[in-house]
């Protein structure tokens, strides 16, 4: 993989510096445009959590992002260092409940992602991957992704214990 | 590239026109002022998104936050959208089953006349 890694401060300010860095990046690896659009997006909703989530506990380490090729497939992972959660099932439209304003994000990302993870570590890390070669895919995806076989995210694009302290 | 908004009124309807990036920075602006049409009296609205140019699910939490508030005036809030891009994360998270959504200014204007 060859990778970038892209550490922010937990400040909302730099949530649409994340999407541009990543979405550039995914272009250049072949992302068409529609993807892309649905990358960057995806990329929002989870630097926009992990920021967040820093935010709640006066985390005041970076947010740290990894992105690049990665047989086939463009993949982001978000890490953070926060307390952690547990990812709801997915939500069915018909019978979710408007009364709250949050907790839509989660959704789009399965929505958009061709597979996603969410690993929880010393904090969570969000583990998405878009196809390259989509072959008119719509990108329209359920996904829950495929967890590998430990379960975790591929070891080779994003080394534990980098930001440990 | 930074929210503007703008409105005006149309009729007995307030158009709101967004323009540029929503998402958690920017989203706090417009939920101050749609929070600010409704305390004003201004009930029935269309959100006219033609010109946004980014939109993630902080976005649409305010829009839901703001068909609440009209709604407890029996209010409306209507959408335009255009954007496949921006109509996507709608259908997602089954909000175009919540909004109405129309292609045009004109068509929402027409729609509950």
């Amino acid at each position: 993989m060859n990778e970038v890694e892209l550490r922010l401060p937990p400040d909302v300010a730099y949530v649409g510096i994340a999407r541009l860095v990543v979405t550039a990046a995914a272009r250049r690896h072949g992302l068409d445009d529609a993807r892309a659009e649905d990358l960057k997006i995806a990329v929002s909703e989870a630097t926009t959590n992990a920021i967040l989530a820093h935010q709640r506990v006066e985390e005041e380490q970076p947010i740290v992002l990894a992105f690049g090729p990665e047989a086939g497939q463009f993949q982001v992972l978000i890490r953070d260092t926060g307390p952690g959660f547990e990812p709801p099932p997915p939500d069915d439209p018909d019978t979710r409940d408007w009364t709250q304003e949050g907790g839509l994000g989660v959704t789009v990302i399965r929505g958009l992602a061709d597979e996603v993870m969410f690993v929880r570590e010393r904090g969570t890390c969000v583990d998405m991957k878009f196809s390259v070669e989509l072959d008119n895919h719509d990108g329209a995806s359920d996904g829950n992704g495929s967890p590998d076989g430990d379960g975790s995210p591929a070891g080779s694009a994003f080394p534990r214990g980098d930001s440990s302290g | 590239m930074e929210l503007s908004l703008n409105h005006y009124t149309q009729g007995t309807r307030t158009v709101l026109e967004v323009g540029g990036e929503v998402d958690v920075y920017t989203a706090p602006k417009l939920r101050e002022q749609l929070v600010e049409l409704v305390s004003d009296g201004h009930h029935d609205i269309i959100v006219d998104m033609t010109k946004v140019e980014f939109l993630d699910s902080t976005g649409l939490g305010v829009l839901v936050g703001g068909l609440k508030r009209v709604r407890s005036h029996d209010g409306s809030l209507a959408l335009v959208c255009d954007q496949e891009r921006i109509l996507k994360i709608f259908r997602i998270t089954g909000l175009t089953k919540v909004f109405p959504i129309h292609d045009s200014l004109s068509e929402a204007l027409q729609d509950g006349e």
